[in-house]
């Protein structure tokens, strides 16, 4: 079972590939200001660049994430990389991108913050527990 | 970038990034996993965990100090140590799962609706 994952969907009046398209290459457009969203007090610009999504600000740029798949029309997988947990941990955002009736359900699924699942057998039990503090905090689907 | 939750407030982060890496430990998993049924004593927590007293010492060590793990004295025995659930510090992981799931909200209903204002 999967317990360490926010799950957030939303639907679009586009077609898959126009959705994947203005996801990524609109992002400065549509990705919100302000501190909780940009780590820049002033103006700076989000956009994917290389093997990477980046918000530029007046000092460099800054990695937001590093892309491990990158399937335009259907889905769009990051390694997080500003989520403030131990090395160890390694969080990780998948976009999803699928065809709803004359649109597409987008679907932002952000998970492996506790690092929970290592597989241990023993790590089963405090899944559970720890499913009943996450579950109110999931959207929608299940694993 | 960081979810920005920091501005919000740092030391709850840096407690939570503490309380993830106490928790990535599986012996310090089953000993929260046990003191969820009930308070223990250090002796049945080692054997619940199947490791020696010494290094269920540790283990409850590191788990005090997070913040995790109460620990008293056992009301009819001071040689014994009782050790019981602090669940106030696996609320700072609740509100960042929170936090997580405002943040990407926020995200996805401005892309939705740029996507409708074209």
């Amino acid at each position: 079972m999967t317990t360490d994952k926010v799950t957030v969907t939303t639907l679009v009046a586009a077609p898959p590939k126009e959705a994947f398209e203005a996801f990524t290459q609109q992002i400065d457009i549509w990705w919100r200001r302000g501190p909780r969203f940009r780590s820049a007090a002033g103006s700076s610009i989000i956009r994917f660049e290389d093997d990477r999504l980046v918000e530029v600000t007046a000092d460099g740029a800054l990695a937001l994430g590093r892309i491990s798949a990158w399937e335009p029309g259907s889905r769009l997988v990051l390694e997080w990389l500003g989520s403030r947990l131990a090395a160890s941990e390694r969080t990780e955002v998948e976009v999803r991108f699928d065809a709803h009736d004359t649109g597409t359900r987008v679907t932002v699924e952000h998970r492996g913050w506790t690092g929970l699942n290592a597989g241990d057998a023993r790590s089963s039990a405090i899944g559970l527990w720890w499913g009943d503090l996450v579950v109110p905090y999931q959207r929608h689907f299940a694993s | 970038m960081d979810l920005r939750i920091a501005d919000r407030d740092r030391s709850g982060v840096s407690g939570l990034d503490e309380t993830l890496a106490v928790l990535a430990d599986p012996t310090r998993r089953v000993v929260i996993d046990t003191l969820a049924r009930g308070p223990q004593s250090a002796g049945a927590l080692a054997t619940a965990a199947g490791t020696s007293p010494p290094a269920m010492s540790r283990h409850l060590r590191v788990l005090r100090r997070s913040g995790l793990v109460d620990e008293r004295t056992d009301s009819n025995d001071a040689r014994v140590r009782i050790y019981s659930l602090q669940p106030d510090r696996l609320g700072d992981v609740r509100g960042w799962l929170d936090d997580v799931e405002r943040f990407w909200t926020a995200q996805l209903d401005a892309f939705t609706a740029h996507m409708g204002g074209r």
